[in-house]
């Protein structure tokens, strides 16, 4: 169509040229990537943990953000799916299953099929109604992790034999940190990605106008039950690289302070935001283990900070960094 | 004349608690047709388009739609099955420009909004839609403009935009010159002129003029009830109307 | 399973019900007028029982405890709505529920710094230490007795203050439609001050009389806030005697579900599936009563709004 051409666009709609700041990913992947290699020279070999944990904290934020930033569902359940995934790499362990992936992968699909369950009825419900029923779906999920004996009930359950990555096994010392990374990088490129899909525009519409996006045709349910399956599924697989991670599940997983905690970090790092995920958990869990080396007091200056974000950069910490990314 | 209606609703009933605000209404459009609803506030006119739409249930009645039955369809299948409808209430994205406003009502129509990889910015369908529809309701000057930024008459044409991009058979305008100043309602006029030959309109408004000139038919609502339904001069000209809705204004 | 272990049950969940409409109520006022979400409000019942605990030993006078327990609370909770729930009004509720979640956290840290990690003992007042003899079979502790009825007092006077007093038709007007209420000329900011004192002195008295027979200890607010959520949901956000009934209802279906459940599925199920299912159906109760509340009538039992 020639007049395509001629016409007054807004910049950005046609061709995008590559900037600088669609070069800070790699550049963050490539930091983050070389981190286990570097650390010991500096004495940080503690901090390879944290920073792995980090990594799937940021798996299942962004899960969230998905939901919450680009769709707009205000759910405080999330740990929940968490928990699922956890709880079904525990099951595979106790079945006598050694992979990892098998593991994991499990985890995803089970929790996407929570998820759609769980959706499927919350969805019907807005505002706080939404929100409570999502709460109440996670509090059912811890109560029947606590009562599951089999998978060790309060006291929670580890897992005394590691599962196998198959054959990047004894690799390296720190392969399951990689594996971490190259899964967090996937989830952080897929959302990205799917933000500025066909998908991910009708999701936003549905966020910001839900009565006329169903004017004009559009499916809003099914379209939203997809994004809070998909966020399951996503949040299902953080859960069980956490099981990994620390070779031990308990129920505390899901409580709903989790919950929270992660609409938290959502909230703080910037809803909505690409990077409001990542950047979120990366200030929470920072914050919180520095603060832990000075005081055992280490909530209430989350707590005011947390305060003070609500007050003062109500969109989160990614907004500062809006102006100069603005490729969307 | 019935069995070649476009659209025809029959028997439409909607109760709140003990009121019955839409009591056995029948309304037909014909293809190519402008119907417009008039009627005193409170008349359930809103209710009316809201139960066609399918943002309200039906309490009773049917609607059909080229032979399609629409009572059953949730307010998304209405649309697909051609029934597409503006808002009272002026009703677009507004923290988005214009051109993403067109885009979203572009892409609704043509294929699957269950796409997650690909670029949307790459399709130029989709822009050509776009732009196609900014032309017809005049906005192709101002696709930058973040929405919600525009005056309120750019803002109602935006809202018409949205609607047209279903492509529909049928058009339900709820009051698009509402809050309009004589400039932007003339300008309105003039484009629901030229959408006669796209789409049969069904169009509700309190704007006088414009319904006289617009309109093939013209139906009054009042309490929930068609009153009486004809042409302009059948309702210039009808004591009841006179009465209960134009009371003693006289128009030429 | 006999009769009067049955009854005993239902008294315990009456009880337990009285006090989360006591919880509730403040909470579903708050909602309901200034559509405000305030998780901080079981921050407040934690403060009530810290208060009364440690004032209770110190004096020996549980009564003297409790009275300065609420009034500690009402300067907290002016506080707290002074620095930040007044600035929330206006807001979404997910700022809401991050900024007053912030608080609670603020909270935890300092009733860890002022009495330390570990639970407190909340000693029973030496006059109801011992049993009452209700029933020939059925001794029932005198504490949970007088839990019972000053509970039902409040509710009650509660009930009158709400439905016949001026102040109570401004609360109600304010729950039902805030801006018309406001167009009729009332105060709504004046009530809602008076609204969340109020909150915070039944939830103080609340905390204070639960102290007792729970554990007072850090995340107790947190632990009982999520019932009273649930409370003010299935009885309609903003309807006190909404509260009231859900509360009622919440308490005896979980406190039911945890007597009686277990006993009932190992009659008909294998013993380890009973153990294991048993404890989870009970803690679930009341999110099931929740759902299948919201299936039928989506606005809660008593929607307040028109």
């Amino acid at each position: 169509m020639s007049s395509v051409a001629t016409l007054p666009l807004p910049a950005g709609a046609g061709a995008r040229p590559r900037s600088a700041a669609s070069l800070l990913p790699w550049v963050v992947l490539a930091v983050l990537a070389a981190f286990p290699l570097i650390a010991p020279a500096f004495g940080l070999e503690y901090y390879i943990g944290f920073v792995r944990r980090l990594l799937i904290v940021m798996i299942a934020a962004t899960s969230l953000n998905f939901i919450l930033g680009y769709g707009g569902m205000v759910a405080l359940g999330h740990a929940g799916f968490v928990g699922v995934g956890a709880y079904t790499v525990v099951a595979m362990v106790e079945a006598g299953v050694g992979s990892a992936w098998a593991a994991w992968g499990m985890a995803i699909v089970i929790s996407a099929v929570f998820a759609a369950a769980i959706g499927a009825v919350s969805l019907r419900a807005r505002g706080v109604y939404f929100l409570m029923i999502t709460l109440a779906f996670a509090q059912m999920l811890y109560y029947l992790a606590v009562s599951l004996r089999t998978y060790g009930g309060d006291d929670g359950y580890g897992i005394y034999t590691p599962l196998s990555l198959g054959g990047l096994d004894g690799l390296h010392a720190d392969i399951f940190y990689w594996v971490v990374l190259a899964l967090a990088a996937l989830v952080f490129a897929f959302s990205s990605r799917v933000a500025v899909s066909r998908f991910g525009h009708a999701l936003m519409g549905i966020r910001d106008n839900e009565t006329r996006m169903a004017a004009m045709g559009y499916p809003v349910y099914r379209i939203k039950l997809v994004a809070f399956t998909g966020a399951g599924a996503v949040a299902g697989l953080a859960g069980a690289l956490l099981a990994s991670h620390n070779n031990f599940v308990s129920p505390s997983l899901m409580h709903w302070t989790e919950s929270a905690t992660l609409l938290v970090m959502v909230a703080i790092g910037g809803m909505g935001k690409r990077w409001g995920g990542p950047l979120g958990v990366a200030i929470w869990l920072t914050l919180a283990e520095v603060l832990k080396l000075y005081t055992e007091y280490w909530h209430w200056p989350i707590g005011l900070m947390l305060i003070l974000v609500v007050f003062f950069a109500p969109k989160g910490v990614a907004t500062l960094f809006e102006r100069k990314e603005k490729t969307q | 004349m019935s069995a070649t209606s476009l659209f025809e609703a029959k028997g439409l009933v909607k109760r709140f608690g003990g009121l019955l605000a839409t009591d056995h209404v029948d309304i037909t459009v014909e293809p190519g047709e402008i119907h417009a609803l008039i009627g005193p506030n409170g008349a359930g006119k809103s209710t009316l388009v809201n139960l066609i739409s399918g943002l309200l249930p039906l309490d009773e009645g049917s609607l059909s739609l080229d032979g399609v039955e629409l009572a059953a369809l949730a307010p998304h299948q209405r649309v697909r099955a051609g029934l597409s409808r503006c808002f009272q209430v002026t009703s677009v994205f507004k923290s988005d420009t214009v051109l993403d406003n067109l885009l979203l009502a572009a892409q609704a129509h043509a294929g699957s909004s269950f796409r997650f990889l690909s670029r949307r910015a790459a399709e130029d369908v989709l822009m050509e839609t776009a732009l196609r529809l900014a032309e017809t309701v005049g906005l192709a000057d101002v696709l930058g403009r973040i929405a919600g930024t525009l005056p309120h008459g750019a803002q109602r044409k935006l809202d018409v935009a949205l609607a047209l991009a279903a492509r529909p058979r049928l058009l339900l305008l709820d009051e698009p010159m509402a809050g309009m100043g004589p400039e932007d309602s003339l300008q309105m006029v003039a484009l629901i002129e030229q959408l006669r030959a796209q789409t049969a309109i069904l169009l509700i408004e309190h704007d006088m003029d414009a319904v006289f000139q617009l309109a093939d038919r013209i139906s009054v609502l009042v309490y929930g009830r068609v009153l009486t339904s004809g042409d302009a001069s059948h309702i210039k000209g009808h004591p009841e109307v006179q009465a209960v809705y134009l009371g003693t204004e006289a128009h030429a | 399973m006999d009769a009067i272990f049955i009854f005993e049950q239902l008294l315990n969940g009456l009880g337990y019900g009285l006090m989360l409409f006591l919880l509730a109520a403040g909470l579903t006022l708050v909602f309901g007028i200034m559509d405000t979400m305030n998780l901080a409000h079981g921050s407040l019942y934690m403060a009530g029982a810290y208060i009364a605990a440690k004032v209770h030993e110190s004096s020996g006078s549980f009564l003297g405890a409790v009275l300065v327990a609420i009034v500690a609370t009402i300067l907290i909770a002016a506080l707290i709505e002074w620095l930040v729930v007044r600035r929330l009004y206006s807001r979404d509720h997910l700022a809401q529920v991050l900024a007053t979640f912030g608080v609670i956290l603020i909270a935890d840290d300092l009733v860890k710094a002022i009495w330390g990690p570990s639970p407190i003992m909340a000693p029973t007042p030496a006059a109801l230490t011992g049993p009452v003899q209700l029933l020939a079979e059925l001794p029932y502790p005198a504490y949970r007795l007088v839990l019972l009825g000053v509970g039902l007092a409040v509710a009650l006077g509660l009930y009158l203050l709400v439905n016949h007093t001026r102040m109570g038709m401004l609360v109600r007007a304010g729950a039902s439609n805030r801006s018309m209420a406001e167009f009729m000329g009332v105060r709504v900011g004046r009530v809602f001050s008076f609204v969340f004192a109020l909150g915070a002195a039944l939830a103080a008295l609340a905390g204070a009389l639960m102290g007792p027979i729970g554990a007072v200890q850090i995340g107790m607010g947190e632990a009982i806030l999520i019932p009273a959520l649930v409370v003010i949901v299935i009885g309609g956000i903003g309807s006190v005697r909404g509260a009231f009934v859900a509360a009622l209802l919440v308490g005896l279906v979980d406190t039911a579900g945890r007597a009686f459940l277990p006993p009932m599925l190992r009659a008909v199920l294998p013993p380890s599936l009973a153990a294991d299912l048993g404890p989870a159906l009970a803690g679930i109760a009341m999110y099931v009563l929740m759902a299948a509340v919201l299936t039928l009538k989506p606005a809660g039992l008593f929607p307040a709004r028109a």
